[in-house]
């Protein structure tokens, strides 16, 4: 993305090059832009009309410009979502075909295993200052269920959404009452998500973990300080030392001034994502006071 | 088919371009007699004699049933409105003298409000005679019933698909039937029409207007018989399952359906313990790491 910018002349900063450890690829990146853009523009076009009856959901609708406008902007992004999540099966599935089925159960996986539950009870240990904190893998447990409630709430929320989108040809194979059940799971599973990825969960692990606190950029920039991530997946860095794996995932990142320019869009962002989460936490919070 | 269809409720139809080509040609043909007409056209000369008493400065009051009504008019609304060149006599029939006591007027408003419709909207007055609030009001001498000028108002009549009448039906509705107005709200349409969509179904599109009639009256627009018609007014190709669905449905009421309030009592559980536990988490995480002093000990 910095490359838009590349007629810029380059002074002041002296290119560097440094070893990092390559956390996400590209496709990762990309996939996480489109969740990025897509559910901002669901949140904001479809919570107004789970909240019609308040002032905010008025304001909300007038700003993007009316109810059906939004119903448009809700559409688009909707057909986005189903694009990243097909995109995004397409790639597991590859994935394990590639492999040959190995490590789909094992410690690096999405999938979840007994070693979560005994984190979760670690962390809990941790939280009341009574033991160290544990050791994780490629992905915590939290980390998993952010991805997991993700790709299977989106096809919850995806199947509701179609079948109210058209109900014409939902109705020709189900009773209406369907109809009723979808705006209900829809509803609710939206808030759900909502507060999964704005506040309990994603938000929690991309900016207000200790770890993370502002702003943890991998996602955006895929690698990181070798060092640190060795201290924030402990297991995946010995686990690829004892397998030999570790130069898979170590690459030369030049730091330029690009660098810094790219910084510069993470940050704008995390800001939009970060008012974005404020501004409708904050909404429907006042709802449920009012 | 459409002989039990409510003629004034507004449909989904678009002026025909045709139309109104034609309609600026003969108004451009005629522009010699339109100049001659005066162009901000005042009150009619009939209704100009009322407004002598009865204009916007006049404080007085009148006694009418018990109730204190003022004798001022707004007449630049009445003006602005459908029937604004209209002589008042032809609603407040019998108004003949200059002066008029309160017991006239007490009769003659009933009049004015219902009767003297029927002068000029007879066939909407017949459906309306035959619907349900017609029934209450001609068969069972209900004062509480609407009769035509509680919806259309006395004075401010306007087109009855005009934003300005299509906003105002849900509250007209609601002064009687509050708790449907509630679960309409709730709907796709009342969810649209309350965020500012004026296109949308409201009370009257799957109700009627005039001729409203019980969902076990065959003849009704949401009877068994009709309402797959209905809903096909504006979803062309609407079937049986279609028209099947609850638009007064509270999902959280499980007298309306155990199904559906069996789906939102599961999410309101599932939401509370996601954030409950989520909150807890997060909370007792940030408790730890200031505690410890890990914020601000960034790697990179």
């Amino acid at each position: 993305m910095a490359s838009t910018v590349a007629s810029t002349p380059e002074r002041g900063v002296k290119p560097r090059t440094r070893v990092e450890y390559l956390r996400f690829n590209a496709f990762h990146r990309w996939m996480h832009f489109l969740v990025f853009v897509s559910f901002t523009v669901l949140v904001f076009t479809g919570m107004p009309l789970k909240y019609k009856d308040t002032e905010w959901a008025r304001w909300v609708m007038d700003a993007i410009g009316g109810v059906t406008a939004a119903g448009v902007y809700h559409r688009i992004a909707a057909i986005i979502t189903v694009l990243y999540w097909l995109a995004e099966v397409t790639f597991m599935i590859v994935s394990i075909v590639r492999h040959r089925g190995r490590g789909v159960l094992g410690p690096g996986s999405m999938m979840f295993n007994q070693k979560d539950l005994r984190d979760i009870a670690g962390m809990f240990a941790w939280f009341l200052g009574k033991g160290a904190k544990p050791q994780f893998d490629r992905y915590t447990y939290w980390e998993k269920f952010d991805f997991t409630s993700l790709v299977l709430g989106t096809v919850i929320i995806g199947t509701t959404g179609f079948m109210m989108w058209f109900p014409l040809e939902t109705t020709k194979v189900a009773p209406g009452i369907i109809l009723n059940i979808a705006l209900v799971i829809h509803s609710n599973e939206a808030l759900l998500a909502m507060g999964v990825i704005f506040i309990f969960v994603h938000f929690f692990s991309a900016h207000l973990k200790p770890e993370s606190f502002p702003l943890d950029k991998v996602i955006f920039t895929g690698s990181l300080p070798v060092e640190h991530y060795k201290a924030e997946r402990p297991l995946e860095y010995a686990r690829r030392v004892r397998e030999g794996t570790l130069d898979e995932v170590l690459v030369e990142r030049r730091v330029t001034w690009r660098t810094h320019v790219a910084d510069v869009l993470w940050w704008t962002f995390t800001a939009v994502a970060g008012v974005s989460a404020l501004l409708m936490s904050a909404f429907i919070i006042w709802s449920v006071f009012d | 088919m459409r002989a039990w269809a409510d003629a004034s409720a507004p449909r989904r139809t678009t002026r025909s371009p045709g139309l109104v080509l034609l309609l600026t040609l003969a108004l451009a043909l005629d522009v010699g007699a339109a100049m001659r007409v005066p162009v901000a056209a005042a009150l009619s000369p009939g209704a100009e004699e009322c407004a002598e008493c009865h204009n916007a400065e006049n404080p007085g009051t009148i006694s009418v049933a018990g109730e204190t009504k003022p004798l001022a008019m707004d007449l630049d609304a009445y003006e602005a409105s459908l029937h604004g060149k209209l002589d008042c006599t032809g609603c407040h029939l019998g108004f003949k003298s200059r002066t008029h006591t309160a017991n006239q007027t007490e009769g003659w408003l009933r009049t004015a409000k219902l009767e003297a419709c029927r002068n000029c909207h007879a066939d909407q007055f017949t459906m309306y005679e035959g619907s349900f609030h017609g029934t209450l009001v001609f068969d069972e001498a209900s004062t509480e019933a609407p009769v035509c000028a509680d919806c259309h108002t006395p004075h401010n009549i306007v087109a009855p698909d005009s934003p300005q009448f299509r906003r105002g039906i849900l509250d007209l509705c609601a002064r009687c039937h509050g708790g449907r107005g509630e679960t309409y709200l709730d709907s796709y349409h009342g969810k649209a029409f309350l965020l500012g969509n004026d296109q949308t179904a409201t009370c009257i599109d799957c109700h009627g207007g005039h001729r409203i009639l019980p969902e076990s009256d065959p003849a009704s627009l949401i009877s068994d018989e009709n309402r797959v018609a209905t809903c096909a007014r504006c979803h062309a190709g609407a079937n049986t399952n279609f028209a099947g669905f609850m638009v007064h449905l509270d999902p959280q009421d499980p007298r309306d359906s155990f199904t559906v309030w069996l789906f939102w009592l599961a999410y309101v559980l599932l939401i509370a313990a996601v954030f409950t536990f989520g909150g807890v988490h997060t909370a007792m995480y940030i408790y730890r790491g200031i505690k410890d002093g890990l914020y601000g000990r960034k790697h990179s």
